[in-house]
This record gives C-alpha cells, sequence and structure tokens, in this order.
C-alpha cells in the first residue's frame, strides 16, 4: 500500500510523457489536463485524511540523511490547493501550443513548485528551488526573441546567485548547529546568523522585494504568451509560502513590504509595455503579502490576521493575476503589439476579452465582491490591529494605485483611449477564452463566498470583510481615484520610453566587466599563456638529456661571445660542432595535449569510479 | 449612431455622478449612525476615503511622471546604446 503520493511528482514525472504522445493532438491536449486534474484529486483525498491527512510528514533516508519531502499542514495544502487550481487554468490557456518542450517546462516549474512548498528540510527546499529556477527559464525563452534570450539570461544569474546564497546558507546554518528541519528561524543580525541572513536573502530575491527586484520586470514581460501566465503564480508565491515558513514576524519584512506595494505602484506609472506594467503590479501586490509575514507574530491574534492575510492574498493574487496576464496576453497573441503606444480603440473586436480582464482588474483592485477585496483587506486591517499607522497609509496608497493602473489606465488605453482602432483584431483561440471565463469565475466565486478561503486557510478566521464601514470606505477610495483618473488622463498616455530599474546596475557596469575581460584581460591572459608554454616547452627540451643541453648553450654562448673576434674559418668550425651536438639532443616535440573535454571526461571516469568504490565500501562495511 | 454613443457616455456619467454622490452619502450616514469601530482617528472623518482616493492618485501620477521624466525614463533602445 503506498503510503503517500507526492502531488508534486504527477508533474514532474508525467511532464515526460508529454513529448511521447507527438502527433496524436487531441489526446496530447487530454493528458495535459488530466494531470492537474489528478493533483487536484490527490489533495482532496489528503484533505480527507487518505493518503497522510494534515500534521502528517514523509520522509526518505537518502546518504543519512532523513529528507521529509512531505509535511503536510493547514499551510502548505493552502498554497497547494491555489497551485493545483492555477495551474488548472493555465494549461487550458496554453492547449493549442504545439511546442512539447514548452509544456514540458511548465509542469516541470509546478511540480518543483510543490516539492518546495511540502519539503520539510532544508536540501530538499533547495533541491526543488533550483528545478523551479530553471524550469522557468525556458519559459522565457520560449518567448524567441534576442531581448527574451538576454532577459532570461540575466533572469538565470540572478536566480543563480539566489540559489547560491541559500545552498550557502543551510550548510553555514548546519555548521553553527542549527536544525536541517524547515522550521521558523531564530532571527537576528551579524556573525552568527550569517546563515539565516543568507537564508533569508535568497527567499527575498526570490519574493522579488526591491532592489532585489528587477529580474521579475526584466524577464517577464519577455516570455512567451502563454508562459508568462504561469511565471507570474510560482516564483514569487512560493516565495512568500517560504517566509511564512521560516521568517514569521520578522519586523524588517513589514517595511519592506509596504515599501514594495508603491515601488511597484509608481513604476507601473511610467511603463509602456503593457505586461511589464501588470510585473511592475506583481511586485506591489507581493509587498502586500511581505507585509502581511512581517507581521504575523505567532501567538498573537493581529498576528494570526497578518499570516492568514498573507496565505488568503497569495491565493487570490495567483487567479487574478492569471486573468490580468491572460488578457494582455490575448492581446499580443492577435496583434502582435505589446506596447500601450501601439496600441487603443480595440474594444469592438475583443468586447469578451475585455469583459473578462475587467474581472481580474476589479479583482486586484479590492473592489467588494471581488477576491481581492476579502484578502487585501485582512493585511490592512493587520496592520490597524498593530497600530501601524503609516504601514496603513501607504497598504491603502497602493490600492489606489493599483486601481489607477490595471484597473483604468491599462484598460483604457488598449481598449479605448483612440477613435478608431489601431489595428485589426478578433477574440483569441476558445481555450484561451475559456481559461480566462473559468479563472474570473473563480475570482468572483471567492469574492462572494470567501468563507470557501477562510476555511482553508491557516488559523481560524475572524473578519467580517463586509462589514458596513469596510465596503463604504473601499467604494469611496476607488470611485475618487477614478474622478482623478478621468481628470488627468492625459497625462497617462503611454511614451514610447522605458524605465530605468535597478538592473541598470548589472547590466551597464556588468557590460562594461565584460568588456575588459574580452579585452585587454584577454590579451594579458594570451600573452601569458604564450610564454608560460614556451617557458615548459624549453625545460621539457632540457630534460630531455640535461648534459647535451648544457653543452649546446654553452656552445652557443662562447659563438656569440667570440664570433666578432675569432676569423671566419673558426666561427664556421664552431658553427658545423654546434649542429653535431644539436644532432645529439632529440628534436622538440609537441607534447601530447588534451582538449578540455576528453580531460573533463577523464576526471569524471575517476569521480564515477570512486564513488562506485565507496558505494561498494559502504555496502560491504554494512 | 453618433446620437446613440453620445446618449450612452451621457448616462454613464450620470450614473458616475450619482455613485459619487451616493458613496460620500453613506460614508457620513454610517459614521452618523453606526460608528464602526476606528482603529486610527482618521476613519472617523465620513469622507476621508473619497479625500484620500483622489489626492493620494493625483500625488501618485503627478510624483511618479516627474521621477520619471527627470531621471529614469530613457528612450527604447538606452542599453543597446550603452
Amino acid at each position: 500500500m503506498i503510503e503517500w503520493f507526492h502531488p508534486g511528482f504527477i508533474f514532474l514525472f508525467g511532464a515526460f510523457l508529454v513529448p511521447l504522445l507527438k502527433g496524436k493532438k487531441r489526446l496530447k491536449q487530454a493528458y495535459i489536463l488530466l494531470l492537474p486534474a489528478l493533483a487536484f484529486v490527490n489533495l482532496l483525498l489528503m484533505s480527507k485524511g487518505v493518503l497522510l491527512s494534515e500534521g502528517k510528514t514523509w520522509a526518505l533516508t537518502f546518504l543519512g540523511y532523513e529528507l521529509t519531502l512531505g509535511r503536510i499542514d493547514r499551510l502548505s495544502m493552502v498554497f497547494a490547493y491555489v497551485f493545483v487550481i492555477a495551474s488548472f487554468c493555465m494549461f487550458l490557456y496554453s492547449l493549442h501550443i504545439k511546442e512539447n518542450w514548452q509544456h514540458v517546462s511548465a509542469f516541470l516549474y509546478i511540480g518543483s513548485t510543490l516539492g518546495v512548498v511540502f519539503a520539510g528540510d532544508l536540501f530538499t527546499l533547495f533541491f526543488f528551488w533550483e528545478i523551479m529556477a530553471w524550469a522557468s527559464l525556458f519559459l522565457i525563452w520560449y518567448g524567441k526573441t534576442k531581448s527574451a534570450f538576454g532577459a532570461g539570461f540575466r533572469y538565470i544569474m540572478v536566480h543563480s546567485f539566489g540559489g547560491v546564497c541559500l545552498l550557502a546558507g543551510v550548510l553555514i546554518h548546519l555548521h553553527n548547529g542549527g536544525s536541517l528541519a524547515f522550521d521558523s528561524f531564530t532571527w537576528g543580525i551579524g556573525g552568527e546568523y550569517l546563515g539565516v541572513n543568507l537564508i533569508f536573502l535568497a527567499f527575498i530575491i526570490n519574493a522579488a522585494v526591491p532592489p532585489l527586484h528587477a529580474w521579475l520586470a526584466d524577464a517577464y514581460p519577455e516570455a512567451s504568451v502563454t508562459g508568462a501566465v504561469f511565471l507570474t503564480a510560482f516564483t514569487t508565491k512560493s516565495a512568500i509560502y517560504v517566509l511564512i515558513r521560516g521568517f514569521p514576524g520578522v519586523d524588517i519584512l513589514i517595511w519592506l513590504g509596504a515599501i514594495m506595494a508603491l515601488y511597484g505602484v509608481v513604476f507601473a506609472v511610467l511603463e509602456n509595455d503593457i505586461r511589464r506594467l501588470l510585473a511592475y503590479h506583481i511586485i506591489s501586490q507581493v509587498g502586500y503579502m511581505v507585509a502581511g509575514v512581517g507581521m504575523g507574530v505567532f501567538g498573537t491574534a493581529a498576528g494570526e490576521m497578518a499570516i492568514n492575510g498573507a496565505a488568503a492574498h497569495a491565493f487570490c493574487h495567483i487567479l487574478y493575476k492569471a486573468v490580468l496576464f491572460m488578457g494582455m496576453g490575448a492581446i499580443i497573441e492577435v496583434t502582435g503589439r505589446s506596447k500601450l503606444t501601439e496600441l487603443g480603440g480595440l474594444y469592438k473586436y475583443m468586447p469578451i476579452t475585455f469583459g473578462l480582464y475587467m474581472i481580474g482588474a476589479f479583482s486586484i483592485s479590492g473592489f467588494p465582491l471581488f477576491n481581492g477585496f476579502v484578502s487585501k483587506t485582512m493585511v490592512v486591517q493587520a496592520s490597524a490591529m498593530w497600530d501601524y499607522s503609516s504601514i496603513w497609509l501607504m497598504l491603502e496608497l497602493a490600492s489606489v494605485g493599483t486601481f489607477l493602473h490595471t484597473g483604468l489606465k491599462l484598460p483604457w488605453g488598449v481598449w479605448f483611449a483612440r477613435d478608431k482602432p489601431v489595428c485589426e483584431a478578433r477574440e483569441p483561440p476558445k481555450n484561451m477564452l475559456a481559461a480566462m471565463g473559468i479563472t474570473a469565475f473563480l475570482c468572483t466565486l471567492l469574492g462572494v463566498y470567501p468563507q470557501i478561503l477562510y476555511n482553508i486557510l491557516p488559523y481560524p478566521v475572524h473578519y467580517e470583510p463586509f462589514a458596513v464601514g469596510h465596503v463604504v470606505a473601499m467604494c469611496q477610495l476607488l470611485l475618487f481615484t477614478f474622478v482623478a483618473f478621468w481628470l488627468l488622463r492625459a497625462m497617462l498616455h503611454g511614451t514610447p520610453t522605458i524605465t530605468l530599474d535597478t538592473d541598470w546596475f548589472y547590466r551597464i557596469p556588468g557590460k562594461k566587466v565584460i568588456r575588459f575581460c574580452e579585452g585587454p584581460l584577454m590579451a594579458f591572459a594570451n600573452y601569458t599563456d604564450r610564454n608560460v608554454m614556451k617557458m615548459a616547452g624549453f625545460f621539457v627540451w632540457v630534460s630531455r638529456n640535461p648534459f647535451a643541453a648544457l653543452r649546446i648553450k654553452g656552445k652557443e654562448v662562447r659563438l656569440k661571445v667570440e664570433k666578432p673576434v675569432v676569423s671566419p674559418e673558426s666561427v664556421e668550425a664552431y658553427e658545423r660542432d654546434l649542429e653535431e651536438v644539436k644532432k645529439r639532443q632529440p628534436a622538440e616535440e609537441p607534447m601530447v595535449r588534451l582538449n578540455i573535454g576528453t580531460a573533463m571526461l577523464l576526471a569524471l571516469l575517476f569521480t564515477a569510479l570512486y564513488l562506485i568504490a565507496m558505494f561498494i565500501h559502504g555496502w560491504l562495511i554494512k | 449612431m453618433k446620437m446613440k454613443i453620445a446618449i450612452t457616455m451621457r448616462h454613464l456619467f450620470l450614473m458616475l455622478y450619482v455613485s459619487l454622490f451616493l458613496g460620500v452619502l453613506a460614508g457620513i450616514l454610517v459614521q452618523l449612525f453606526l460608528h464602526p469601530h476606528a482603529y486610527f482617528w482618521w476613519e472617523e472623518i465620513p469622507v476621508f476615503s473619497a479625500v484620500y482616493g483622489f489626492v493620494g492618485c493625483v500625488i501618485i501620477i503627478i510624483a511618479s511622471k516627474a521621477l520619471g521624466h527627470h531621471w529614469l525614463q530613457k528612450e527604447e533602445d538606452y542599453y543597446e546604446k550603452h
């Protein structure tokens, strides 16, 4: 009897069957949708106590370490639910994609995210963390443009740095006597907390906390239309999960989160690329969650409210952000344009896409009866319960900015703004519309019946979202945002510019470093290399017959010294003599050189042999 | 056709004015009769959210535009050129 089946493994191993179904279009599509459905059934069984229920763990012994692949509790379940549900909608959206490997990357990406969510120890966490980074890279590269390639390269550089921080952090943490189990860390800054600080750094890189956020706004808008939809959900929200798990109540997160919420808003004003604008709003929305984690002190009513708020907001955010990216993806799919300055007036061609997009926009803005309202206000409420007045004001201001951009500026600029449409357009393929429809429906469902969501949150919920005061205040806030937008809408047209962000620091100086490496540094290296090889050749020559070599050199010197003073005949005699001696010394032959590939192969072979020997040794001793 | 559009726009604006009025009215009534629990002093001002929404929106637009205009916004081929 199988004890437990990891939902992530359904994606990870199921992925590799996709390329085998080549040529069978319908079967492949059915299979792609079947996997998330199976994972969802698996989760439901787990929630009912069949196959490892909540509060249990599932571990594997590997090389003497106890690796906890499955830790099931309310927190991991709520994230697993939303990841699986969202993945179904996203696969439906990308069902028409013919490239099998794009589907495989998406499956690996989601499977590894689920691996992170259920990881109960730090090694397992690191393992899935790395798969997540590499699998998502291919979704960016499937954008298939030069800029997508560049952005993907920078993306993986940043995430490799994050991965190294995580690994180093884990090792230092263990070395300092920390436990391998992935639970909340003892927080502090400085020497003895170095390991914990590095782990924290890795987490906030993935959560896109400024100034470490630039990879997100840089790479997501360059991804393929369908790949971008996947990207919005998993990396940042799994980072929120690990922050809740590892660093609840770390107060620096409160300020980072509130700054983040406003940072995204400011940059969204300046953005001309429609998906980059939305990407900045991911940063802004994740800010609410980060602030929520920071306020989540264990065992306090306000802390439980904050953690619930962060988890609930992650849940809702994944759904409405998917709708928004699906909507803008549809625009790019049918028009091939992605800049506000090149769009406008498309309403008459795509009214359905517009309507569904607006449901996402109302959700992210937190309109009552849409899902953003029932989750975002929990974080804001927690800040009020802690009496953080400036945090409260900053988060409310970010709400205003969110509605201004995603709810007003973007749809206005894309579907209206001009009297005549800028180009021909049509509704996107049916599967895309259906995916948007289902996701938008879920946004509204949770907005109307928040109890469905509240019942699965980590702590019991004592919060009434539809209190009259809340609803009225939110309506006032958003209605008057609209008034300000309408008066200033002329200022909000896109401009054909890009906006500098912190990626400048590695794009410009980075380029200079590479130029320096390719130019002067390379020349110096070549020069050194040449001379060292020359010297090495000389020593080899000497070592073949040191005595003869010494005599040859001696005779050469003598020839040079005596040449000006002795007669030409003696010089000739000397030269003949030298030739004679030189013949005795074997000529210089090229040394046997291996190329790097062969050398690597040899090294690997030896390592493998060593490993096998070690295994046999261990086995014999046992 | 043109006539029809004009009427729709007028209707929309009428709806907007009515909802703005109702929003403010509801805010005042809630504060007068229900006295919801307020955490901060400004929450007791009946139209605080309306004012904050309007002023906040104007500030966001103007401040960001200024920041972008004077510092952050560059021509599209900036990274190719530098």
